[in-house]
């Protein structure tokens, strides 16, 4: 028998569309570099992420997290669709649809802040996700990376504070 | 007080009627030490002189009697001493350690527990060696002196007088020498003492030690010290070895003059050939009852020198009294009034000054400040814990200086910031304090007896949140044979409502054990076994060494594929975690353990791409071994062949009856309806593992099991058993948060009338905050006075009393919003925390 011809693929069967030898690690190299924060990690690092990082996966209609609490994750998303949900008083507004390969949550690993807006699935779904100790534990072991990752994480706000302030502009404009 | 006797005082005091048959013994054994003498003279002067066997056979078979029955008496003269010795030291270390756990908070922070330890044990354990033989050494040897110089002077007073001549300067000599030695052998005390706090504080700190791999510091510290212990021990040898010399040169100048004077007189004729013979015997038998005595004088002074250096260091009075003497303990009802209030530590500082507040029962009072406001010290004064130095602290109408712990302690419950938990269980932790109160600090013999009962426990842990942390507990213990026995069938009939409730609803976090499917959240080792051998310990481990297990995976062809995986796994583990040796995190979710990287990373580079089947066998072993402890659902960078899965699944059946065939019962097989004494309380509910040790996992998996577990009233005997988790020194396996919650329980449990809490929900998230909180408002309100020393103000807002402290002293007092509207520190204090 020619047992390392044969083809595994990860534990939830998320193909990466080529017929090799794909073990679980490798398919979460895959989300991973697929990710505009992780993407410029050299590959030998981003194993190491790809080793700490655990899938989990939520129900339809499962909080991911919620608004206002606490949490110590950044999540991406590997199948499913997954709303992020603003909460008010006396309703709630979806700010964002998710596709698979979405990133999201990521202030989480920076800092330890309060949602500002929940997670909710879709419909039923998979995410990879890694957790702030993690994270931080992987960059003091290569403090290199630290200046690419903050470089991303950083455009990624300034782009969404970007959108607010546009969107308010819109707003005064029309009053 | 055991350190204030002197050190003769034990020796004379204790164990007197052993010491007198003792003394009994002893004058026996210097009979039969004198006797033989008598023997030997007459042998020579009487039977070999005028040749009469009789008398040769009668005074020989004497002569062994005596010396057998000295031997024998000699034996039970050490036995009886050695007795003696160990029970005086039994109880000066139990009465020495009685004194030192009850001196003050105060004495602890300058003395470090590296020299509490070496007192009480290596220390104490001369003085109890040199106590042991303190009347007995001294009486046998002076005795033996006395008799045997007079039977000396008897035979020849002249000799006599020579061969003793000589000990007077010994006498003289030797105390000089002893003095120097003790002076150094003091200094040898001190410098071990330094030597047990080095190590003690490099234990306590080694975790910082790593993180700053302070290790050739910490060497250097002991290399000094042991440095001067080498330099003082070296010392002391030559003035030992000093005193032996003295002695030994002494000794040897008696025979001589013996041999010249007692030559000369025998060929004089004037002293027998007999009586010269038993002179010279008896002088040799001078000889050890004076070194023994030497010996006694050097062990003496040893002990002296120790005994002192423990009275010295421990010479401090308890702060207050265990129990009153004139009347029966006081009932206290909680109210507190504290008035001018002064404390002061070394130099005068005023830690609090004019503290002045009165509190009634049921009263809930906050005390807050920035950090060094001296709101910790006044809960700890107000908790007995230190003993003030002006004003007054009054309990109801007691002043608590003068009140003993008998009154105090049944009644307050203290929490500290962080509580210590002791090595022991769960439930062991929680009950301390009652326990202690209960049994009056004199514990029964039976720990049961002072046990609050089950529900009480169980009640208390739910009040501060703790119960989901104990059925986590419980639900992970593999049970011991007794549990098992009452358990096991409960459980096993559990596992067939469970799978047809929520096999569904679980598929997701739970793999149940299914013999037809490959258990990605088990071992390989597991999978081919289906169960676990007999005599405990990992199949992982034990397997690959069983030559007949080697067999089997040859005949169904899996030796080499699973060699093969070991290969591949290493190929694939130790390029990814070789640079990340620094830190453990990372190889949680390894196969290779951190230790064994080295070992693997060798075959890595030397057989990385070799075939299998040219390995060396020991390598073989080790990749056989690699493989089967894979856990394909856990182990993310390896991946296990369909066909290879397949294989094994295949080969489960076949294991089971190779093994069936030759040794029934090397292994117990999972089987549904069996009781799997191997795998945790879970597991065997599940009759599955969990694929995932996350908390989502467990708030799911408790949810079912709690339901079904409540409902067959199989819930409280869970809890039960997770009350007797093992929680490792100093609580290590516990988190902070269920540290915290121990000592809450701690105090609660003790249903005290003052429950003093100094940031005691500091380290808990929100929600076990809110509960605690819950149970101050509900429970215990009204019920208890509670003083809180805060640091979340938002959680005082209806307090009755808050009283705001700066510098040792109280600047406001007040309710919340009395306060709030003041605009003073306690304002500030709010705003600075939003």
């Amino acid at each position: 028998m020619n047992w390392s011809a044969d083809t595994d693929k990860g534990e939830y069967g998320s193909s990466t569309g080529e017929p090799t030898y794909t073990c679980e690690l490798d398919d979460n190299v895959e989300w991973l570099r697929k990710t505009e924060v992780f993407s410029s990690i050299p590959l030998e690092r981003l194993r190491v992420y790809a080793l700490m990082c655990n899938r989990r996966r939520f129900r339809r209609g499962e909080f991911i997290f919620r608004q206002g609490q606490p949490d110590d994750k950044g999540y991406i998303l590997l199948s499913g669709k997954v709303q992020m949900v603003r909460e008010y008083e006396n309703h709630s507004v979806i700010v964002h649809d998710l596709e698979p390969g979405a990133f999201f949550g990521g202030l989480a690993l920076l800092a330890d802040i309060r949602r500002l807006f929940g997670a909710r699935a879709a419909t039923d779904v998979e995410v990879l996700y890694i957790e702030r100790e993690t994270f931080r534990k992987i960059l003091r072991q290569f403090p290199e990376l630290i200046e690419t990752i903050l470089e991303v994480m950083i455009k990624r706000i300034v782009s969404m504070e970007e959108k607010i302030l546009e969107r308010h502009l819109h707003e005064c404009v029309l009053v | 007080m055991i350190h204030k006797k002197p050190l003769w005082y034990w020796a004379l005091t204790r164990c007197r009627g052993l010491q007198a048959v003792l003394l009994v013994l002893i004058v026996l054994t210097i009979f039969f030490r004198v006797f033989p003498l008598e023997m030997q003279k007459r042998i020579v002067n009487d039977a070999i002189r005028f040749r009469k066997i009789d008398a040769l056979y009668l005074y020989c078979a004497l002569y062994l009697g005596a010396v057998l029955l000295a031997g024998v008496f000699k034996y039970a003269i050490n036995v009886i001493q050695g007795y003696i010795g160990q029970k005086i030291l039994y109880e000066l270390r139990t009465g020495l350690y009685r004194h030192i756990v009850r001196l003050p908070i105060p004495f602890y922070r300058r003395t470090p527990p590296g020299m509490v330890i070496s007192s009480v044990t290596g220390e104490l354990a001369s003085v109890g060696d040199f106590l042991g033989g303190a009347i007995a050494v001294p009486a046998v040897n002076i005795l033996t002196l006395l008799t045997f110089g007079i039977y000396l002077f008897t035979l020849n007073p002249l000799l006599a007088v020579l061969s003793v001549a000589i000990y007077p300067f010994e006498i003289l000599l030797i105390p000089i020498l002893q003095k120097k030695f003790n002076r150094l052998n003091s200094e040898r005390v001190t410098t071990t003492r330094k030597l047990s706090n080095v190590v003690g504080e490099a234990i306590s700190g080694i975790q910082e030690i790593h993180a700053n791999a302070g290790y050739p510091l910490e060497s250097r510290k002991v290399e000094r010290l042991a440095k001067a212990l080498l330099d003082v021990r070296h010392r002391m040898n030559l003035y030992r070895y000093g005193i032996k010399f003295t002695n030994n040169f002494f000794q040897s100048l008696g025979p001589f003059l013996l041999f010249l004077i007692g030559g000369y007189l025998s060929i004089t004729g004037r002293f027998t050939l007999g009586a010269l013979v038993a002179f010279l015997s008896a002088y040799e038998k001078l000889y050890d009852p004076w070194k023994e005595l030497m010996e006694f004088y050097q062990g003496y002074q040893d002990a002296r020198v120790a005994y002192r250096r423990i009275q010295e260091a421990f010479d401090v009075e308890p702060e207050f009294a265990l129990e009153p003497s004139d009347r029966p303990p006081v009932a206290l009802h909680g109210a507190v009034t504290v008035e001018d209030l002064i404390f002061e530590v070394e130099d005068r500082v005023r830690l609090l000054d004019q503290v002045s507040l009165s509190i009634s029962p049921g009263e809930r009072v906050a005390l807050v400040g920035l950090s060094g406001s001296g709101k910790s010290t006044l809960a700890m004064v107000m908790a007995q814990l230190y003993r003030y130095t002006q004003g007054h602290v009054y309990v109801d109408q007691w002043e608590l200086k003068d009140l003993t712990k008998a009154d105090v302690t049944p009644h307050l419950g203290f929490v500290s910031q962080y509580p210590f938990i002791f090595d022991g269980t769960l439930k062991e932790n929680i009950i301390y304090g009652r326990q202690a109160s209960l049994s009056d600090g004199n514990p029964s013999t039976e720990s049961e007896a002072d046990e609050p009962p089950l529900e009480e426990i169980l009640r208390t842990v739910e009040s501060v949140g703790l119960t989901e942390d104990v059925l986590r507990f419980g639900l992970n213990s593999v049970l011991d044979e007794a549990r098992e026995k009452a358990l096991g069938q409960k459980i096993v009939s559990l596992r067939r409502q469970f799978r047809a409730q929520w096999s569904d609803a679980l598929q997701d976090t739970v793999e149940f054990f299914d013999a037809e499917t490959f258990l990605d959240y088990s071992s390989v080792a597991v999978n081919i076994i289906f169960g676990y051998p007999t005599e405990g310990g990992r199949p992982c481990e034990i397997l690959p060494l069983r030559p007949r297990f080697r067999r089997f995976l040859q005949e169904v062809g899996l030796d080499e594929p699973l060699i093969r995986l070991g290969l591949d796994v290493v190929n694939r583990t130790v390029p990814l975690l070789r640079d990340l040796r620094d830190d453990p995190f990372f190889f949680r979710q390894s196969p290779i353990a951190l230790e064994e990287m080295d070992t693997f990373q060798e075959i890595y580079e030397h057989y990385g791409t070799a075939t299998p089947e040219r390995l060396p066998p020991a390598v073989r072993d080790l990749l056989l071994g690699l493989a089967l402890r894979i856990i394909p659902g856990r182990h993310k960078m390896v991946v296990v062949p369909r066909e290879l899965k397949d294989a094994i699944l295949k080969s489960r059946a076949l294991f089971k009856a190779y093994c069936t065939e030759r040794d029934p019962d090397a292994f117990v097989y999972y089987s549904e309806t069996a009781y799997l004494g191997a795998r945790t309380l879970l597991e065997n509910i599940l009759f599955g593992r969990l694929k995932e040790e996350a908390s989502w996992a467990w708030a799911r998996i408790t949810e079912a099991v709690v339901d079904l577990l409540k409902r067959e009233n199989l819930y409280d005997a869970v809890l039960e058993i997770g009350l007797d988790f093992e929680v490792g020194s100093k609580g290590d396996r516990l988190s902070g948060g269920q540290k915290q919650k121990v000592g809450i329980a701690r105090a609660f449990l003790k249903n005290p009338r003052i429950l003093i809490l100094d940031e005691a929900t500091a380290s808990l998230d929100m929600a076990s905050q809110n509960r605690i909180q819950q149970f101050l408002d509900g429970d215990i309100r009204g019920k208890a006075t509670v003083i809180s020393v805060a640091h979340r103000l938002e959680t005082i807002r209806d307090y009755d009393k808050i009283a705001v402290m700066k510098s040792g002293r109280i600047v406001e007092i007040g309710r919340y919003d009395e306060l709030l509207q003041k605009k003073g520190l306690f304002y500030e204090l709010v705003r600075g925390h939003g």
